[in-house]
C-alpha cells in the first residue's frame, strides 16, 4: 500500500492496525511453546509427580495381589502339561521339559468327564433358573408390600444363612431319603402318576423317559409314575419317597429358596428392589396392570442385571459345590455322575505312591477341567455381574 | 395452575369410590405380598422347620439303624456332654473364634481398601476387578477340597508339609516374609512382638485373606457407588485433601457396609467347609458309631456360639454406624 497517498489520519490508523497485527503475532509465538516446555510445565509438577507416584504404587499393588490370586491357577496349569520324568527333574519349576497332554486325556476318558459334565451343567443349570426366579420373587415380595409378621419373617431367611449345614446334614439326608411331607408328597405323586402316558414324549426325553421307567419296573417298581421318574431313584423305591441320586433334593431346595446361600441371594434381591421407585409401579397400576403383570413385564426386563448376578452366584456355587453333592449323590454308587467325582487318579497313567507331586498334578488337572466351563461362563457374565453388584445399593 | 390441578383432582376422583376401595387395595397388596413370599415360606415351614426339629431330635437321642429304617432313643444331653468333653472340640473352637477375632478385621479393612483402589479410574480396571472377583465364582468347595486332599495326601505319604506347600496353592510361594526379618525392623520401635507376630501373619496368609474377601469387596463397592459424586466435588471446592475425604466422606457413609460386611465375613467363615470347627464336625459325622448324633449336637452348640458372636459384633459396630437415610 501506498503510504504517501494517505491522509494523516489514515496514516495513524495503518499504524495501529500493523502494532496490532504485530501483538497477535507476538501472542500467537506465545502460545507455540516449545515442545519441551510445555512438558515441563505440565508433568514437572509437584500435583503430577504425586499422581504419578500414587498410579505406579497403585499398578505394582494392583498387579502384586493379582499375582497371588492366579498364582494357583499358573502353577496348576503348568503342571497339568507335565510328564512323570518332569516331577523327578530338578531343573523343571514352572515349564515342562517335554509337554504332554497325557494328562488331560486320561481323565477325559476314564474318569467319565462328559458325563458328568452334562449332569452337573443340567443340575446347575436348573439350580441357576429356579433360585434366581424363587429369590426374585420372594425378595420382591419382601421389598414392596407391606403385611403382618414381614419383619419376623424376614428375620426366618436371616435364620436360614447363619445356621451351618452341618447341623442339618443328618436330617437332611434322612429326610431326602424318605421325602414325605405330611402324606402330601404322596398324594401328589399319585396325582401325576399317570401324566407320564398322558402326553406322549418324543425323542431324547421319550427315550430317556421309557428307558428310566423300565429301570424302574428291573428294580421291582410296580407301575412308576411321573414325579417318580422325576424325582427319585430306582433303588430308593423300597423306602417310598427317595429322592437321592436324582434331581430331587436340590430341586426342592432351590424351588424353596432353601439351597446353598439363597438367604443372601434373597437379601440381595430385597435390597436392589428397597432401591427401585415405588412411584414406577403406581405408574403402571393407574395404567391397569396387575401385580404379577407389573412385576413380570416391567420389573424382571428392568433388574436384568441383578438377575445375572443372582445366576452366575447361584450357577457356578452349584457347580463347584462339594457339600450337597456329597450328601445326596453317593460318588461309590456312580450313577449320577457329578463333576467332583471325576477327581481321581486314571488308572492308565503311571503312578508311584512316592511321587506325590504327580499325584497332586494329576487331581488339580481335573480340578482344572472342572473349572474350565466355569471360566469360560465368567469371561461372559462377569462385566453384568460386576455391574450387577454395583447397582444393588446393599445399604444396613 | 399445577397446584390447582392437584387440589381439584382427589376430590373428584374420592367421591365415587370412598374408603372402602382404598382399605381392599392394601388388603390386595397384603395378599399379594404373602402370595410373593409364598415358596419360602412353604418350603420353611414344610421342608426346612421339620428339619430342624429332627436334627435337634437328633441331637438328644441315639439312633439305632434297623433293616430300612431308624430308631430313635432318648439319651437327654449325653451326646452334648461327650461333645463337650472331647478336648479336641473344645480346643478347636476356641482357637476358630480367636482366629476369626484376628480375621475379620482383616479381611474387613483389606476389602474396603480394594475397593477404593478399583473404584478408582484408571487404565486396566475392568481386568483387575475381573481378576480379583474370580475367587469368589471358582473357589469355593471342589477346589478346596482337592487342596485339602492333596496336602493329606502328602502328609501321609512324605509327612513333610512345608514342601508341598507350593504346589497346592495353600499359600501362594511358600512364605513371603518372615517374622523375624520384621521383629529385626521394628526391634528400636516400642511395638509389641505379638503385634507383629499378627501383621507376618497375615502377610503370609494374603493368598487366604483375597480369597475370603471376594463378596465383601463387591459389596463394598456397590457402597461406594452410591455415594452422590456431588458430595466429593463440594468437598474438592473447600480444599479438602483427598486423605481428609476418606476419613470425613467415605467412611461415614460406608460404615452401614461395615456392619453388613462384618456380619457376612463372621457367618462366611464360620459356615465354611475350610472351617477347623466344621472339619472337625464333618470328621466326627463319619465316625462309625453315634458320630452322626455327636457332631448333630456339636454343630448345634458351635450354632449357638455363632449367635451369640454375631450378637456381639452387630451390637460393636452398630453403635458406631451412621445412617443418611433412617428408612433403611
Amino acid at each position: 500500500m501506498d503510504t504517501s497517498s494517505m491522509t494523516k489520519k489514515e496514516l495513524k490508523e495503518y499504524n495501529k492496525q500493523l502494532k496490532r497485527e504485530e501483538a497477535m503475532k507476538k501472542i500467537r509465538a506465545q502460545e507455540k511453546t516449545p515442545f519441551l516446555m510445555r512438558l515441563r510445565y505440565k508433568y514437572l509438577t509437584f500435583y503430577y509427580g504425586k499422581q504419578l507416584l500414587w498410579a505406579f504404587f497403585r499398578l505394582v499393588l494392583l498387579v502384586g495381589i493379582s499375582y497371588v490370586v492366579l498364582q494357583p491357577y499358573i502353577s496348576k496349569i503348568a503342571s497339568s502339561f507335565m510328564n512323570v520324568d518332569d516331577f523327578t527333574n530338578v531343573k523343571v519349576l514352572l515349564i515342562s521339559m517335554n509337554p504332554t497332554l497325557d494328562t488331560y486325556k486320561a481323565i477325559i476318558t476314564e474318569n467319565g468327564y462328559f458325563e458328568a459334565l452334562f449332569n452337573t451343567t443340567a443340575l446347575s443349570v436348573l439350580c441357576g433358573i429356579s433360585q434366581t426366579l424363587i429369590c426374585t420373587i420372594v425378595g420382591y415380595g419382601f421389598a414392596k408390600f407391606k403385611f403382618k409378621f414381614k419383619k419376623l419373617l424376614f428375620v426366618l431367611v436371616i435364620f436360614t444363612m447363619i445356621v451351618p449345614h452341618e447341623t442339618l446334614q443328618l436330617s437332611m439326608h434322612q429326610n431326602f431319603m424318605n421325602f414325605d411331607v405330611w402324606g402330601l408328597w404322596n398324594g401328589i405323586r399319585n396325582l401325576f402318576a399317570n401324566i407320564g402316558e398322558m402326553f406322549s414324549f418324543e425323542g431324547g426325553v421319550g427315550a430317556w423317559y421309557e428307558a428310566t421307567k423300565e429301570e424302574f419296573i428291573a428294580a421291582g417298581a410296580k407301575s412308576p409314575g411321573f414325579m417318580d421318574i422325576i424325582f427319585s431313584n430306582p433303588e430308593g423305591l423300597a423306602y417310598g419317597g427317595n429322592m437321592l441320586n436324582s434331581f430331587g433334593p436340590i430341586a426342592v431346595l432351590s424351588l424353596t429358596g432353601l439351597a446353598f446361600k439363597n438367604g443372601l441371594f434373597i437379601y440381595l434381591m430385597r435390597q436392589y428392589f428397597n432401591g427401585v421407585p415405588d412411584e414406577l409401579e403406581e405408574a403402571a397400576y393407574v395404567d391397569g396392570a396387575g401385580v404379577i403383570k407389573t412385576f413380570v413385564r416391567i420389573i424382571l426386563p428392568m433388574s436384568s442385571t441383578m438377575l445375572v448376578t443372582v445366576f452366575m452366584f447361584s450357577f457356578s456355587w452349584q457347580w463347584s459345590d462339594t457339600f450337597y453333592t456329597n450328601m445326596f449323590y453317593s460318588s461309590s454308587a456312580r450313577e449320577f455322575v457329578l463333576l467332583p467325582d471325576i477327581v481321581g487318579i486314571p488308572e492308565s497313567l503311571e503312578t508311584d505312591i512316592t511321587l506325590s507331586a504327580y499325584n497332586t498334578a494329576i487331581n488339580n488337572t481335573a480340578g482344572l477341567l472342572i473349572l474350565i466351563p466355569l471360566v469360560i461362563v465368567y469371561l461372559f457374565a462377569q462385566r453384568t455381574l460386576i455391574e450387577g453388584v454395583e447397582r444393588s445399593g446393599i445399604t444396613g | 395452575m399445577n397446584s390447582e390441578v392437584i387440589k381439584t383432582v382427589p376430590k373428584k376422583a374420592t367421591k365415587p369410590k370412598k374408603r372402602k376401595s382404598s382399605g381392599s387395595l392394601d388388603v390386595q397388596k397384603s395378599r399379594m405380598g404373602w402370595l410373593f413370599i409364598a415358596p419360602f415360606l412353604i418350603g420353611f415351614f414344610l421342608v426346612y422347620l421339620p428339619m430342624i426339629f429332627d436334627s435337634i431330635k437328633f441331637s438328644f437321642s441315639e439312633i439305632e439303624m434297623l433293616d430300612g429304617g431308624y430308631v430313635l432313643n432318648n439319651v437327654g444331653f449325653n451326646n452334648y456332654q461327650t461333645a463337650l468333653e472331647s478336648s479336641e472340640f473344645k480346643s478347636v473352637l476356641i482357637g476358630s473364634i480367636t482366629d476369626l477375632i484376628f480375621s475379620v478385621p482383616a479381611i474387613v479393612i483389606f476389602a474396603l481398601f480394594m475397593a477404593v483402589l478399583l473404584n478408582q479410574k484408571m487404565r486396566g480396571r475392568a481386568i483387575f476387578r475381573a481378576i480379583f472377583f474370580i475367587p469368589v465364582i471358582v473357589s469355593t468347595g471342589i477346589i478346596e477340597s482337592i487342596d485339602a486332599k492333596n496336602t493329606l495326601a502328602s502328609i501321609q505319604q512324605n509327612g513333610n508339609l512345608a514342601e508341598e506347600g507350593s504346589i497346592s496353592g495353600g499359600s501362594a510361594g511358600g512364605q513371603i516374609l518372615s517374622a523375624l526379618d520384621v521383629k529385626s525392623l521394628f526391634s528400636g520401635l516400642q511395638i509389641g512382638s505379638g503385634l507383629v507376630d499378627y501383621v507376618v501373619g497375615l502377610l503370609n496368609d494374603v493368598y487366604g485373606i483375597v480369597n475370603k474377601s471376594g463378596v465383601q469387596m463387591l459389596i463394598f463397592l456397590s457402597g461406594l457407588q452410591s455415594i452422590s459424586p456431588a458430595i466429593y466435588e463440594s468437598c474438592h471446592i473447600d480444599g479438602a485433601s483427598s486423605w481428609e475425604t476418606f476419613w470425613k466422606i467415605t467412611f461415614p457413609m460406608i460404615s452401614p457396609m461395615i456392619l453388613v460386611n462384618a456380619v457376612y465375613t463372621v457367618i462366611d467363615s464360620f459356615t465354611s467347609e475350610t472351617n477347623s470347627v466344621m472339619q472337625h464336625i464333618s470328621q466326627t459325622y463319619e465316625q462309625i458309631g453315634p458320630g452322626e448324633e455327636i457332631a448333630t449336637a456339636m454343630s448345634w452348640m458351635y450354632f449357638l456360639v455363632i449367635v451369640l458372636l454375631l450378637a456381639v459384633v452387630a451390637g460393636i459396630l452398630g453403635a458406631y454406624v451412621f445412617y443418611q437415610r433412617k428408612d433403611v
